[in-house]
């Protein structure tokens, strides 16, 4: 079951060569309920719903990989960094505890 | 200062209150499948190793979390990540979570830098660790205090 999120990929330095080390940040508009927390008005328990895996996949090859608990906050943000090999695609697949799969992906271009 | 513009302060900073008890922590009361203790999942990590303190681990807290529902945190390990010699694994951890695990990364000499971050929800005032596997099997970690005024049902 695939819902619509607003993702979001960021690279820092925007312009970058081959071979260069670039900064990668994978944000997500996910609401992280750990299943502990009440509704304050209908004093009834929120169901848990979070992220629990998060996979980097650069030209079909994964780079990194992580399992996620219940503890990241509301819309978060995974950074991390990565060696630019060429040009291609990152992909970024994230799974649900509910079994929501979602996908971003951003065309990689490095120049010169 | 005007009447008016006293009772729009006010107004504000009743908003502010009222909001602020909804993050407070839940409690022990819900028990979730995943709850498990730091020392369990320092051991379900390491596998019985002992974990070495590095200053090769930087971990970067902040020393008082106003708001414990958004806690930033980065890792840095120092790391040439050559296909010999690499992080393999970060974990963070926090020490009275009702689940201590927040993230385990796993790494790739791919990344070409061991640093990762994020943000993490806090329960209370404790201790956050990054508990670091080498790819030759050694395990370091790295631990800081935090203080949280406003818990954040983590």
């Amino acid at each position: 079951m695939a819902q619509k999120r607003k993702s979001l990929i960021k690279i820092k330095p925007k312009k970058f060569k081959d071979g260069e080390v670039v900064k990668v940040s994978f944000m997500v508009m996910h609401p992280m309920a750990t299943g502990t927390t009440k509704d304050k008005k209908t004093k009834q328990l929120i169901p848990a719903k979070f992220i629990n895996s998060v996979k980097f996949n650069y030209n079909g090859k994964e780079i990194t990989n992580m399992t996620v608990w219940e503890a990241l906050s509301t819309n978060p943000v995974f950074t991390t960094y990565m060696k630019i090999n060429g040009k291609g695609k990152l992909t970024v697949t994230y799974t649900d505890n509910t079994g929501e799969v979602n996908e971003k992906s951003k065309k990689i271009k490095p120049k010169g | 200062m005007q009447r008016r513009d006293f009772f729009k302060k006010l107004g504000v900073v009743a908003a502010v209150s009222a909001v602020a008890p909804v993050m407070s922590f839940a409690g022990d009361k819900p028990k979730s499948k995943n709850a498990m203790s730091y020392a369990t999942a320092v051991h379900a990590i390491t596998g019985g190793k002992t974990a070495k303190k590095s200053a090769k681990v930087k971990l970067k807290v902040p020393e008082i979390a106003e708001n414990g529902a958004v806690v930033p945190v980065t890792v840095n390990v120092e790391s040439p990540m050559t296909s010999s010699d690499y992080v393999k694994a970060i974990h963070i951890l926090a020490s009275k979570n009702f689940n201590a695990r927040c993230i385990d990364v796993n790494l790739t000499p791919a990344n070409g830098k061991a640093m990762f971050s994020t943000r993490i929800k806090l329960g209370g005032t404790q201790e956050v660790s990054a508990l670091v596997e080498l790819s030759n099997g050694d395990f370091l970690i790295a631990t800081q205090s935090v203080k949280v005024t406003i818990g954040g049902c983590g």
